[in-house]
């Protein structure tokens, strides 16, 4: 992996973290293949979606939808819209076969309605190469305390 | 706060058609009813097939307090609270697993999978006295565990009811057809749990799963984004058709049958759409049930057309789709809703997975449709807290109880009569 196909993929995803936390979500579905997964499980170290509950396990039809209603505001979800910041740290990149898988740790701080949120994780893509740029095939964000038993408020921008 | 009410103050409470906005927002009220109807009646702690060998258990809560459910060694269930007879310490801490026994981390009492202690250390510590009563100690029991169908119930009460009574025939039901609805007669609890918290009173959450006018207006973003979604050229995924299923007319939904049953219970029709009743892993099934049980007894169970039967005061069971919801009061205004998923044993593992991407879609705190609920019960929470209006409405259908369909909230009224009876 040469230093200068790393720090494309860092910036990709950089870019990605940008487009969430400045809500330019049709740009930031764009990323995606249309066979995408989106998938924060809720187990640690889940083996798989099919057989387990998820915290979120996405087509990008179910995105697209999920978009649909942060769009245009008449959920009573976000509105006033919550703001996000996506930090990302720790990058590593394989490489396998044509497809990339790029590592990171994920902090996610959520401010909405007098109230600021914090979450630590650890989130993995697999990207595949267009040109100068990629799709992502596949993204995961395994949250430190995906399962605690208290449970979560509700989540309404993805990781 | 307490002596703000006499013994008549908590029911009154309780309006005609009305309730006072204390009801969701008093802890005076919020600690009476955990000692006045959740220390009192039966609630739900788990399955058995999370107890399939001796030694096999579970940890659960029952009305807040951690209790541990255990099959012991000779077959039997046993349910005891989850500390320490000696200093008060958890004796365990995970959630789930297999034991010979609990031991205390802290000085190492030992109990056996019925409670029993079985030993503690340097036991000529201990006087006589101690010694002669020790074959008696052990981790406190709950006062009573029952069965329904291998649905394992507690209750903190020694006296009342038995379950099955106070289940009743229309909930008994509920859960006879879950059951029938696996081809092999049985069902596994399996796929983990949600957890959804909100900052609302569990109240809230109770009356809104029996109310059928809001589904077309609040959850309208939802099913907006739904009508307009490209689909990518593939079919409409299960997700998709629960998430229209809401998209049902006023009309329709004031069409549906509910019911109100004795104790607070109730029940509503099932909604859900045509594609979720008429696909090819559905026609499979159906081949399954039919080569079983024959066409006639096959279409019996599986015409069993219900949504939501809640179990009053904490537990939805949803036969169709085998999952099962419980409350969890933690304040007045905080409340965990757990999401369950049954397995139905014969049935083709691929139902399995579109009951996890139901409870996802629906009970996961990522929901596109009930963080809106959860939402409107924050605001809800926080506007009751103050101005001059004391009362909220419930009057919906008050002067037609006796042909109550659809959005008739003759369902809440029950509950809250249920309420005042048990808070009386």
């Amino acid at each position: 992996m040469s230093l200068e196909r790393w720090h494309r993929v860092q910036q990709f995803l950089f870019h990605e973290a940008r487009l969430l936390d400045e809500r330019r979500l049709q740009e930031w579905l764009a990323l995606y293949a249309e066979d995408a997964e989106y998938w924060v499980p809720y187990a640690w170290e889940q083996k798989s979606p099919k057989d387990h509950v998820s915290l979120f396990y996405e087509t990008v039809t179910l995105l697209r939808m999920r978009v649909d209603r942060l769009e245009r505001e008449l959920s009573p979800l976000d509105s006033p819209p919550s703001r996000v910041n996506h930090y990302l740290s720790n990058l590593t990149v394989d490489e396998h076969g044509t497809e990339l898988e790029a590592r990171a740790y994920l902090l996610f701080a959520e401010y909405r309605r007098e109230e600021q949120r914090w979450f630590a994780g650890r989130a993995s893509w697999r990207l595949r190469p267009q040109g100068e740029s990629f799709l992502i095939g596949a993204k995961r964000v395994d949250l430190l305390n995906a399962d605690q038993d208290s449970g979560h408020l509700r989540f309404a921008v993805p990781f | 706060m307490r002596e703000e009410y006499g013994r008549e103050a908590f029911s009154e409470l309780v309006g005609r058609g009305r309730v006072h906005r204390r009801f969701y927002t008093d802890p005076a009220v919020f600690a009476e009813e955990q000692a006045r109807i959740f220390r009192r009646v039966w609630l739900w702690l788990g399955h058995e097939s999370q107890l399939k060998r001796p030694g096999d258990f579970f940890t659960a809560r029952l009305a807040g307090e951690r209790v541990i459910v255990a099959r012991h060694a000779d077959g039997a269930i046993h349910a005891f609270h989850n500390r320490c007879t000696h200093r008060g310490a958890e004796v365990c801490l995970a959630a789930a697993g297999n034991a010979r026994s609990f031991v205390c981390p802290y000085h190492a009492w030992t109990y056996r999978t019925d409670g029993s202690l079985a030993s503690v250390p340097l036991e000529q510590g201990y006087g006589a006295e101690f010694r002669g009563r020790m074959a008696g100690l052990r981790l406190e029991p709950v006062a009573r565990v029952a069965s329904y169908r291998g649905f394992l119930f507690g209750s903190h009460a020694a006296e009342g009811d038995d379950l099955e009574t106070y289940l009743g025939p229309e909930v008994r039901a509920a859960f006879d057809n879950l059951v029938e609805r696996a081809p092999e007669g049985e069902v596994e609890l399996a796929g983990g749990k949600t957890v959804q918290r909100y900052r609302g009173n569990w109240k809230l959450q109770l009356e809104n799963s029996i109310d059928l006018l809001h589904p077309r207006i609040l959850h309208r973003s939802a099913i907006d984004a739904a009508d307009r979604v490209d689909h990518g050229g593939g079919p409409p995924s299960i997700e998709w058709d629960i998430v229209k299923s809401n998209g049902l007319t006023l009309r329709e939904w004031d069409g549906m049958r509910i019911a109100a049953m004795p104790r607070g219970h109730c029940w509503m029709a099932g909604f859900l759409t045509k594609a979720i009743d008429e696909n090819p892993l559905q026609a499979r099934y159906r081949k399954i049930m039919v080569e079983r049980h024959g066409g006639k007894l096959a279409s019996e169970i599986l015409a069993f057309n219900r949504h939501n039967t809640i179990v009053y005061p904490n537990l939805f069971v949803n036969s169709r789709v085998a999952q099962i919801r419980v409350l969890q009061p933690v304040s007045v205004d905080c409340t965990e809703q757990h999401g369950y998923i049954f397995r139905l044993k014969g049935a083709p593992d691929e139902m399995f997975e579109a009951s996890v991407r139901m409870v996802n879609t629906n009970n996961s705190p990522s929901s596109i449709v009930t963080s809106d609920d959860h939402e409107i019960f924050e605001r809800i929470q926080r506007s009751l807290a103050g101005g001059r209006h004391e009362w909220v409405d419930l009057s919906r259908g008050l002067e037609e109880e006796e042909a109550a369909v659809g959005t008739n909230e003759l369902p809440m009224r029950n509950q809250h009569r249920a309420w005042a009876q048990y808070m009386e």
